[in-house]
């Protein structure tokens, strides 16, 4: 199943298959987040903010509209 | 000398390498024409030869998403640039190498010779990760060594290694990466139209156009510009997919050289499920920073107390050994006040850097980042703004500097002009001396209860700062999208060494520069508080003894009117005088005016200033500041001059004028023009005026 990360609960990993945005993408890239890294969504921050992701073992911080355009593939097992 | 800069990601521990092969051997300025921070320092080697070490900012890639990226990409494509280095050590986080590979394959085919440097090697030995320095070597054809830099082992083998690559630079290397014949075709056209000789600098060219400055000719950038349009270049794709076929080459390798377990939940990811919890997160930020505000104002003042003691017992000294006249004066009330005004800061500046400097050490600052991100953004800051805003506690002008990170131009404009708004710690001895005029010294439970109205001061700068942010957003019209996308680094205890050096730049920087100004300031003072125009000094000390005959006066008390009179008629009465029309209305007299007029040139000077008009003409005493203005009495009515409703509305004053000529100095730099520093000076001002006003009218009443 394909799904932007702001769309995961706290917890819920997959590998990136895409991005939706442009910008978005040059960005990512150069910090070495590319289609096939694996992404957990870790935490979102107080007040709504920022999404915690751990990034190939990596930490990072985006907003919710840069996670928008993020998709990942998640597992479709069942939980 | 020979010239070696450090490049490498963010977080990549670059700066402990620097600190460690130059120690106290560096500098820091700025880079020419923008306020990047350019570290520079010497490398001693063993043999005694003296290398030029420049530490780079932290840059991700050659497509430059930041101010820092820019300089990187700059210095490293023009060789003429003064920081051009004649090799490049590129520092690796050994843990995320994949992530690290990206700008050092982008050097390599720039041609630079350069050696890799895998740093936290004894994390990796911890986590049982083991690189294949040896295979890494021989398949990208460059020395590579594995160190750690927070440890301080394996620097003779960089030493080695280095010295080896300086004096025979490798045989130039195979570009790395494979050009597309898309991007082939176009770098042979700009080859051949423009004489460049490296064919990824050609791609460079035509990506970055007017960014670059490594033309060799006026007219080579719209020569690039005529080829790309003629090929229908389309600049961010191919950035994406040069980057992606850069990692398609670079992590088979990775997957032949590197070992690893698989991980367990580390420490990092424990202490994160606190330190960024939704709830526990903000409460865990204030208690710290109420931390930091309390061990500033009760573990700084002992050492304050000894200083500003000695400084008084020394002007005592001096008093009774010199003859008197007007060069012990000068030396007693001059030069002595001003070192006293100087030196009693640097507990202060030490103790916050301290405090600040461990907690980036830490790795926490960019969770407070992350963590403030969504509150700042209806304010149109960004989550990085609140380390400017809580540096900004410190002083404004790193303050400032510091928010180079922010990657949205907007937002770093309104970041520096609100940052002044936060309160300094150039406010810290005005606050210290006045405001035991408004709060009693008493304690509320465990806190001191001045401690607590101190916060209360810092808490208004804040609310300040926001409001005019969330004005700003309003105003400022931007068509740059915002964004944020932060590295938040492991958790690591902190290397000592850096927390040191921080302190010590700061404190040297503070009582080198701003210590000049104070000083200069502290001496023009004296010179125009003890002159004036003669004949009127002469009228007022005649005068003035006349008032006293009249009321009976003691001979002590004589002094003292005479000379609070030749005050009054010196350059300094006349400047304060002028002003007094103006200060009138929030209770404020020329006394004050001239303080005000001179703390413009650093804030703390208001207390020198205070301290010499007060002592000027009074036989040297060990009184402190504080206790002369407690004394101080209108010369006529008796009565106490800093009631609490004066030393409220000068109190406020000082939260929110922008007094501070180096701040503006520094806005200009940044903002690139006047008319930012001017207007926000006019806003602050008014403020200021505005609510000691209030405040004045409000106390004075009841």
């Amino acid at each position: 199943m394909h799904c932007p990360i702001n769309m995961l609960t706290e917890g819920e990993a997959g590998r990136i298959v895409r991005f939706t945005r442009e910008d978005v993408a040059g960005k990512m890239v150069m910090m070495g987040v590319l289609p096939g890294s694996q992404v957990q969504l870790v935490r979102i921050a107080p007040f709504k903010g920022g999404y915690y992701l751990k990034i190939d073992g990596m930490s990072m911080a985006v907003r919710q509209q840069e996670a928008s355009s993020i998709v990942l593939e998640i597992g479709n097992g069942a939980i | 000398m020979r010239k070696i800069a450090l490049v490498g990601n963010p977080n990549s521990g670059k700066s402990t390498v620097f600190n460690q092969l130059t120690g106290l051997r560096q500098k820091v300025a700025n880079f020419p024409g923008v306020t990047v921070e350019r570290k520079v320092g010497i490398w001693t080697l063993a043999e005694g030869e003296r290398i030029g070490l420049v530490d780079l900012p932290g840059a991700y890639s050659l497509y430059p998403n930041s101010m820092d990226e820019r300089i990187v990409l700059n210095i490293l494509t023009n060789p003429l640039d003064e920081d051009h280095p004649d090799a490049v050590l590129y520092i690796a986080d050994i843990q995320y190498l994949d992530k690290h590979f990206l700008l050092l394959t982008q050097l390599l085919d720039l041609g630079i010779p350069c050696l890799l440097v895998l740093n936290m090697a004894d994390v990796a030995e911890k986590e049982g990760l083991t690189v294949d320095t040896r295979l890494l070597s021989d398949r990208l054809g460059i020395p590579v060594v594995s160190l750690s830099a927070r440890m301080g082992t394996h620097l003779d083998i960089l030493e080695l290694a280095t010295r080896k690559l300086l004096d025979s630079p490798s045989a130039p290397l195979a570009p790395f990466y494979r050009l597309s014949s898309a991007e082939r075709q176009l770098t042979e056209k700009i080859r051949e139209a423009t004489g460049e000789s490296v064919p990824y600098r050609a791609l460079l060219k035509a990506h970055h156009g007017k960014l670059l400055n490594c033309w060799r000719s006026a007219d080579e950038p719209e020569q690039v510009q005529a080829i790309r349009e003629a090929e229908q270049f389309q600049s961010v794709r191919l950035q994406i997919e040069e980057t992606m076929r850069r990692y398609e080459q670079f992590e088979p390798l990775l997957r032949d050289a590197v070992r690893r377990k698989r991980e367990t939940r580390s420490l990092t990811d424990r202490l994160d499920s606190i330190l960024t919890h939704r709830v526990l997160a903000p409460v865990i930020f204030f208690v710290t920073m109420f931390f930091v505000f309390q061990a500033i104002y009760s573990w700084a003042t002992v050492p304050m107390d000894w200083i500003e003691a000695a400084i008084a017992s020394l002007g005592n000294w001096l008093g009774s050994v010199l003859p008197a006249g007007w060069f012990s004066s000068l030396l007693t009330d001059g030069i002595l006040a001003g070192l006293g005004g100087i030196l009693v800061f640097i507990p202060q500046i030490a103790i916050l850097f301290l405090l600040i400097g461990l907690l980036e050490e830490v790795g926490y600052m960019a969770r407070a980042a992350f963590i403030f991100d969504r509150l700042m953004q209806p304010f149109g800051l960004n989550g990085r703004s609140v380390v400017a805003l809580v540096s900004g506690g410190a002083c404004a002008i790193p303050a400032i500097l510091s928010t180079r990170t922010i990657g949205n131009g907007k937002e770093r404009l309104i970041t520096i002009l609100v940052t002044p708004f936060i309160s300094c710690s150039a406010r810290i001895p005005v606050y210290t001396v006045l405001i035991g005029f408004v709060v009693p010294q008493t304690s509320l439970g465990p806190f001191n209860l001045q401690g607590i109205a101190f916060m209360g001061l810092y808490l208004l700068g804040i609310v300040a700062a926001l409001a005019a942010a969330w004005m700003l957003r309003w105003i400022l019209r931007s068509e740059e999208s915002s964004w944020l996308m932060l590295q938040l680094p492991p958790y690591r205890r902190p290397v000592w060494r850096n927390v040191w050096l921080t302190i010590y730049e700061k404190v040297s920087a503070f009582v080198l520069e701003a210590g000049k100004v104070i000083l200069l300031i502290s001496i023009v003072l004296w010179g125009i508080a003890s002159y004036g125009p003669p004949d009127a000094m002469e009228a007022a000390a005649r005068s003035a003894q006349e008032a006293a005959r009249d009321k009976g006066l003691d001979d002590t008390a004589t002094e003292d009117l005479v000379a609070a009179y030749r005050l009054e008629a010196s350059f300094a009465g006349h400047a304060g005088k002028w002003m007094e029309p103006v200060l009138k209305p929030i209770g404020l007299d020329w006394k004050i005016g001239i303080a005000l007029l001179t703390s413009f040139a650093a804030r703390e000077v208001f207390v020198g200033t205070m301290a010499t008009i007060y002592s000027i003409g009074s036989r040297a005493d060990e009184e402190t500041v504080r206790q002369k203005l407690a004394s101080a009495r209108h010369p006529e009515t008796g009565l106490p001059v800093y009631t609490p409703a004066v030393a409220l509305s000068l109190l406020l004053f000082y939260v929110f004028a922008l007094q501070c000529m180096s701040t503006m100095a520094v806005v200009r730099r940044e903002t690139g023009s006047w008319k930012w520093p001017l207007l926000q000076f006019g806003w602050m001002t008014a403020t200021a005026y505005l609510a000691s006003f209030l405040a004045f009218h409000a106390l004075q009443n009841t």
